[in-house]
């Protein structure tokens, strides 16, 4: 196709816009909501994703040895932890560690810990493992747990579960969602087109009989369904960034505590919105594209 | 030219528009179908236009047979036809000029060719000063003249009118006639369906005549019907 012809249909997809533009607006307007839907969502997941990952990240697995083993004993547990498959990293923790650790987080009280150091240390020395996925933490700390030298395994559990059940159900509804959202859009789009190719039911016909290709009689619709869209994310884009910076700056500013510390492992602003944005123009595209491909193998048979 | 051997249609419905129909059509002919509603006229022209396959037999036109054309292959055949209907088809929302133009844009023709085109075709039916009037503010004949103009603009080696004079009063009709006279004489072979019975009388050109389906007269410099 000619560069001139290509200029020629998307003046015709702007003016099939044009011609209806209700109807348009109201396309716009479905494709914008549900990117916007799409768009909060993902920031939701990715910002639950963010937070999680970094208390994935610190669950670690406590493996409590046994009194009385000696250095090479407690050297051949340390190498046999390593050479497990999914372990990140595994750290070696004293006796007199342990003790310095609890005594600070006793604070002020620290006295009560004295007269407890050396021989009288009640503390066990420990391995520390920090492993690559969490989902695979309940397994080796089971695995840890029957070595030989190893008195009791612990690891935060009941947190860890909770953590990825809750991650996978958000992703779970959040994909539903999407799916039927898109779902939606690219019906509303393709009554859209329909309505363009009704308008110019005469003009396509006189266009077969002038012997115009197929391709050249779709082009003009598929423009005007990626204009659609086109349109729809980026106002979804720029709603999203507000939204997101009306919540950023309320989750910073209003909540005390915890919520403040999250909020610092939210995703990075700038970025998160640059490729949120990226990912609902081509959301977009496709579901303006799919919407005026499925309208016109839907209405465009002669 | 044209060659339809022994074509049959049988619609889905049962009804039998065509039965063995033979016509040879040779490059420069005028002919004329002619026939009652219901005789197959439109099917044959439909045939012709690729809008309709034959049950059985074959069509083939300038060597090629269009039966087994394929769906993207069709545009490129059209495009060696031109046609005219009954109810002109023309886009009431462009120009005269603009809607011949509209059938260069989609052969992809350049910008110079359709310049120098459009007022040639338009000069040729006699509308050269209509060029940016809207094809509502034009009489029935004047508009027939735009269809006429629009289907010849690709030069054409075949015309197809499809009862191009039947939303027409008897004056224009032989203003039309003698238009598609002149570009018949310029080399373009036209095929003309119709039930003008004076019009096909005056002509004396070739006729073929269905009835039911069935060709009953192929005439050179024939007329209309037995009562002749």
């Amino acid at each position: 196709m000619k560069i001139r012809t290509l200029g020629l249909q998307f003046r015709q997809g702007i003016s099939g816009l044009w011609r209806n533009r209700i109807m348009s607006l109201v396309a716009v307007g479905s494709v914008t909501a549900v990117l916007l839907v799409l768009g909060l969502s993902l920031l939701t997941i990715i910002n639950i994703n963010s937070i999680t990952a970094y208390i994935e990240s610190s669950v670690e697995i406590k493996a409590f040895l046994e009194e009385d083993l000696d250095t090479a004993q407690v050297e051949t547990i340390g190498a046999k932890i390593e050479q497990m498959e999914g372990v990140r990293e595994v750290e070696f923790e004293t006796k007199e560690t342990a003790l310095e650790k609890y005594k600070e987080q006793l604070g002020d009280n620290s006295s009560l810990l004295e007269g407890l150091e050396g021989e009288n240390n009640p503390f066990p020395s420990s391995y520390i493992v920090r492993v690559d996925d969490p989902n695979t933490i309940g397994a080796i700390a089971d695995e840890i747990a029957v070595f030989e030298g190893v008195e009791e395994v612990q690891y935060g559990k009941d947190v860890v579960e909770r953590l990825l059940n809750s991650t996978h159900l958000i992703r779970v509804v959040g994909t539903v969602l999407i799916c039927i959202l898109a779902f939606i859009s690219i019906f509303i789009i393709s009554n859209t087109i329909k309505l363009t190719v009704v308008a110019r039911r005469r003009e396509i016909s006189i266009m077969k009989y002038i012997g115009a290709t197929d391709g050249f009689i779709r082009l003009p619709f598929i423009i005007e369904g990626l204009l659609l869209g086109i349109i729809g994310a980026a106002l979804a884009s720029g709603l999203v960034a507000v939204v997101y910076n009306y919540f950023f700056v309320a989750m910073n500013s209003s909540f005390e505590g915890v919520f403040v510390m999250l909020s610092g492992y939210f995703a990075p602003f700038a970025e998160t919105l640059y490729r949120t944005s990226f990912i609902l123009l081509a959301v977009g595209i496709v579901i303006g594209v799919t919407g005026s491909a499925i309208s016109l193998r839907k209405f465009l048979n002669v | 030219m044209i060659s339809i051997n022994n074509v049959s249609k049988i619609y889905p419905n049962g009804t039998v528009a065509l039965n063995g129909i033979n016509i040879e059509i040779h490059k420069g002919e005028f002919v004329f179908f002619v026939g009652s509603s219901g005789a197959g006229k439109s099917t044959l022209v439909k045939m012709l236009l690729k809008e309709e396959n034959p049950t059985s037999g074959s069509i083939s036109v300038d060597g090629v047979v269009i039966n087994s054309l394929k769906r993207r292959q069709i545009p490129y055949y059209r495009r060696k036809l031109g046609v005219v209907f009954q109810d002109f088809r023309l886009l009431p929302d462009k120009t005269v000029a603009e809607n011949i133009a509209f059938a260069m844009h989609v052969v992809e023709a350049s910008r110079r060719e359709i310049a120098r085109q459009v007022p040639r075709v338009l000069s040729v039916v006699g509308l050269g000063d209509k060029a940016n009037v809207f094809p509502g503010q034009l009489s029935g004949g004047e508009q027939q003249r735009v269809s006429l103009a629009r289907a010849i603009v690709n030069n054409p080696s075949l015309l197809i009118a499809d009862e191009p004079t039947g939303n027409l009063d008897p004056d224009t009709a032989w203003e039309i006639m003698k238009l598609l006279k002149e570009i018949n004489q310029r080399g373009t072979t036209i095929i003309m369906a119709t039930h003008a019975r004076d019009i096909v009388n005056y002509m004396r050109q070739r006729v073929v005549t269905l009835e039911r389906g069935r060709i009953v007269r192929d005439q050179e410099r024939g007329g209309y019907g037995i009562e002749d």
